[in-house]
């Protein structure tokens, strides 16, 4: 193998790929990156046992070949170079790649190519194409309600649901739930489910803030592996096994109290909350006072320890006047993840879900069970 | 700063107590509470008991010879905890900082109650006084500048003593003590230090902190740190809960795997009633066995999602006893416990119940049950009529 290419490009794809190999794989290789010549540009490829990236960077091929290096080294080394250009030779007796750029050079030792374990790339017509800033969107609205460490796996995951002519991704930690519905315009013919690890989608968002390519989702032949496709980038997941809990039914149908409060005010009052919640286990009050043109709801926490605080908002309120306590960082993501200046919430007394979304928006639905309250 | 002021409150002779108080026969006789069927351990010794060299923790068999006329019963724990509570409920209302040590003692920080109450000796005289009234029982107390200094001052009142040992008095308080007097420096500690030359607190108090450091490591450092009367331990409300766990020795020895069943299945109940009362769940079920010829085993498994619920807790160690290849010899002792114990949510409610949800929430309900009727209010079939009956008798605690 004998590649030239940008510094800078080199440096920005081994950032990328670099987010999915592996730290504590009792495989070597996985330590590693995969650099190979194809079709007249250079594959970066690393994976974990979660997920892989392939990227495609442009370069001048003057030989074929391929063979992996260990990522953090080359990584800071690429890393540490002037944007020139940079010269990759490998030696193909001894695996190690040649590096050269300007004043400075450095053998590389490899592991064969061959020993890297294929990452699929998904053929065929993908199940679904997205706008990748509306992908990007949508999974920071529901990941941070998957759970972190609940034995429930499926938990851990976003349960994506594709019917015919919508997509909707769902998340929850047992406690809250966040809900996001994205139209699609070209029919899906049949109707599939599948559940990616909230960790993968995070790393997807972070790849599709720069991306102006549609995101193309494939699954694999036997369903077990998930591919996104954007432009020069491919990331792909394991699926987590396990069926996810019928979200509609979580979702209540009615209500007796309405409230519409600005965003902004709910989530400065939440966050100063949060501050004398934290001591204790996290709770923030919300009681609410019904009046048609100038309702109340008055925000609360109290650390018996500390001292306490009180925010009243306007708000309109409709319905029966109700107290109700939630973990303050429940609540704190969930208005995070709104971007209307307004949100609505839906109460049903003190012990049953409250429902929040944006009022300019029925996409977005963020469903969270309440604490107990001792009035 | 302000001077600490740290209450230490200590029931005298608790178990024992109880059982007088409410049997006026039993008053002014040695009393013994604990295991009495030829095994088992001297749980508490009334003082008449002490005097024949009885005390807590001496096997039965012992006390039995020591004091041949002794009253041993078997005593009730649900009675005790419940008196226990009581106690621990007075506490609370001098100061909101009050941690339980055991059953019987507790620590409580009294420091600015001056104003309130007139200062701690005022309020460990209340709460003397209400514990006798309330309780019909007796409470020692010390009052001392730090945690170790007023336990030690309850001990050198009791019974029903109050002994208060003033701001900078507490080092010529400990110095004529015996070092194994010491808290924390157990019988073992004190027959090292003696090698040194050490037998008072004094001794080790003026002993040179680096050669103690030589000798025992920080151990060293610690006890010379409290020998000197330096102990800046808070008093902490809630303790942490690592584990919780029961045991049961057999009246006789063992041989069947069912009766080991119907034991593991009580003491399911009661670890599990436990951790529900706490409201801890915990993700390690461990189970102990002892041979007849006390060969002490125990193997331990970890669970999906932590647990308080008794059908989980009872089927983890089963299975665990399963894998046992059971000892020809019989056994005489069983014991369950739950341990990696985590705050179940919280007073977070969940979005939907799991089936294991569910049967916690059934054992909450037989939980609220047993507490108004008695715990033989509501029995497992298995245990309502065992082959050995005493294992119905054990887990209702009569």
């Amino acid at each position: 193998m004998n590649v030239s290419c940008l510094q800078e490009n080199l440096a920005k794809g081994l950032a990328i790929v670099g987010r999915a190999v592996a730290t504590r794989s009792p495989l070597p290789v996985l330590s590693n990156v995969l650099l190979a010549t194809d079709q007249g540009r250079l594959k970066l490829s690393a994976m974990n046992q979660e997920i892989g990236i392939v990227h495609w960077i442009g370069c001048k091929v003057e030989s074929e070949g391929e063979v992996t290096v260990l990522a953090r080294l080359l990584g800071e080394f690429i890393g540490s170079l002037p944007n020139e250009r940079v010269d990759l030779q490998l030696d193909k007796e001894e695996l190690t790649l040649h590096l050269t750029c300007g004043r400075y050079q450095a053998n590389v030792k490899g592991i064969a190519a061959e020993e890297f374990p294929p990452i699929p790339l998904g053929e065929g017509d993908p199940t679904l194409v997205l706008d990748a800033a509306l992908l990007r969107e949508s999974i920071e609205q529901v990941a941070m309600a998957a759970a972190s460490d609940d034995p429930r796996q499926y938990l851990q995951g976003v349960a994506v649901i594709i019917e015919s002519d919508k997509v909707v991704l769902v998340a929850s930690d047992g406690f809250r739930m966040a809900v996001r519905t994205l139209a699609v315009e070209s029919g899906v013919s049949e109707k599939t489910e599948f559940i990616v690890p909230a960790r993968s989608l995070t790393e997807l968002s972070r790849i599709l803030t720069d991306s102006e390519h549609p995101v193309e989702i494939r699954l694999t032949q036997n369903r077990n592996q998930v591919i996104f496709s954007t432009g020069d980038i491919h990331l792909v997941s394991r699926l987590i096994e396990g069926t996810f809990p019928n979200y509609t039914q979580m979702i209540p149908a009615d209500h007796q109290t309405e409230i519409q409060v600005s965003t902004l005010d709910l989530m400065q009052s939440a966050r100063m909350a949060s501050y004398f919640a934290r001591d204790g286990a996290n709770v923030i009050k919300l009681e609410v006072t019904p009046d048609d043109e100038k309702g109340n709801l008055t925000i609360t926490a109290t650390a018996t320890e500390l001292g306490d605080n009180r925010s009243d908002l306007e708000a309109q309120v409709k319905g029966e006047e109700t107290l109700i306590a939630f973990n303050a960082r429940y609540l704190l993501d969930c208005v995070d993840a709104i971007n209307s200046p307004d949100v609505r919430i839906e109460l049903t007394g003190s012990t049953s879900p409250g429902v929040i979304r944006p009022t300019d928006d029925t996409d977005y639905v963020h469903v969270i069970m309440p604490m107990h309250t001792v009035r | 700063m302000a001077p600490r002021w740290i209450i230490h409150a200590d029931l005298d002779a608790f178990f024992a107590a109880v059982e007088q108080r409410d049997n006026p026969e039993l008053r002014g006789k040695p009393v013994m509470v604990g295991g009495r069927m030829g095994r088992g351990v001297v749980a508490a010794a009334s003082y008449e008991a002490r005097a024949f060299g009885i005390h807590a923790a001496m096997p039965a068999a012992r006390a039995q010879r020591l004091c041949p006329h002794g009253i041993f019963l078997k005593g009730s724990y649900r009675k005790y905890q419940a008196e226990s509570a009581r106690v621990m409920d007075i506490l609370s209302d001098y100061s909101p900082t009050v941690e339980p040590l055991s059953i019987d003692e507790a620590f409580l920080d009294a420091t600015g109650l001056e104003r309130w109450k007139g200062g701690p000796v005022v309020v460990a005289e209340e709460i003397r006084e209400r514990v006798r009234e309330e309780c019909g029982l007796t409470i020692s107390i010390g009052i001392a500048s730090s945690k170790l200094v007023a336990k030690m001052a309850t001990s050198t009142g009791k019974p029903d003593g109050l002994v208060l040992v003033p701001q900078g008095g507490e080092r010529a308080f400990l110095a004529p003590l015996p070092v194994g007097d010491l808290w924390g420096v157990g019988p073992h500690m004190a027959e090292r230090l003696r090698v040194y030359g050490i037998r008072t607190i004094r001794q080790l108090a003026e002993y040179s902190c680096d050669a103690l450091q030589r000798a025992f490591g920080v151990w060293g450092v610690q006890a010379y740190q409290l020998a000197n009367a330096r102990d800046a331990r808070a008093v902490v409300p809630t303790r942490v809960v690592k584990s919780v766990s029961n045991e049961s020795t057999f009246p006789h020895t063992v041989f069947d795997r069912t009766t080991l069943l119907h034991m593991l299945m009580a003491l399911a109940e009661e670890v599990g009633r436990r951790l529900r009362a706490k409201g801890m769940r915990g993700r390690t079920v461990a189970l102990k066995l002892r041979s007849a010829d006390f060969v002490t085993q125990s193997r331990q498994t970890v669970i999906a999602r932590p647990t308080d619920a008794t059908d989980v807790i009872y089927a983890e160690a089963k299975r665990l006893l399963a894998s046992f290849h059971l000892h020809a010899g019989g056994y005489r002792l069983i014991g369950v416990g739950v341990h990696d114990l985590t705050l179940a949510a919280g007073g977070q409610l969940p979005l939907w119940l799991e089936p294991e949800d569910r049967l916690s929430q059934r054992d909450q309900a037989v939980d609220a049950i047993r507490e108004k009727y008695g715990m033989g209010a509501v029995l497992r079939a298995p245990l309502v009529a065992p082959a050995e009956t005493w294992v119905t008798r054990v887990f209702a605690g009569d």
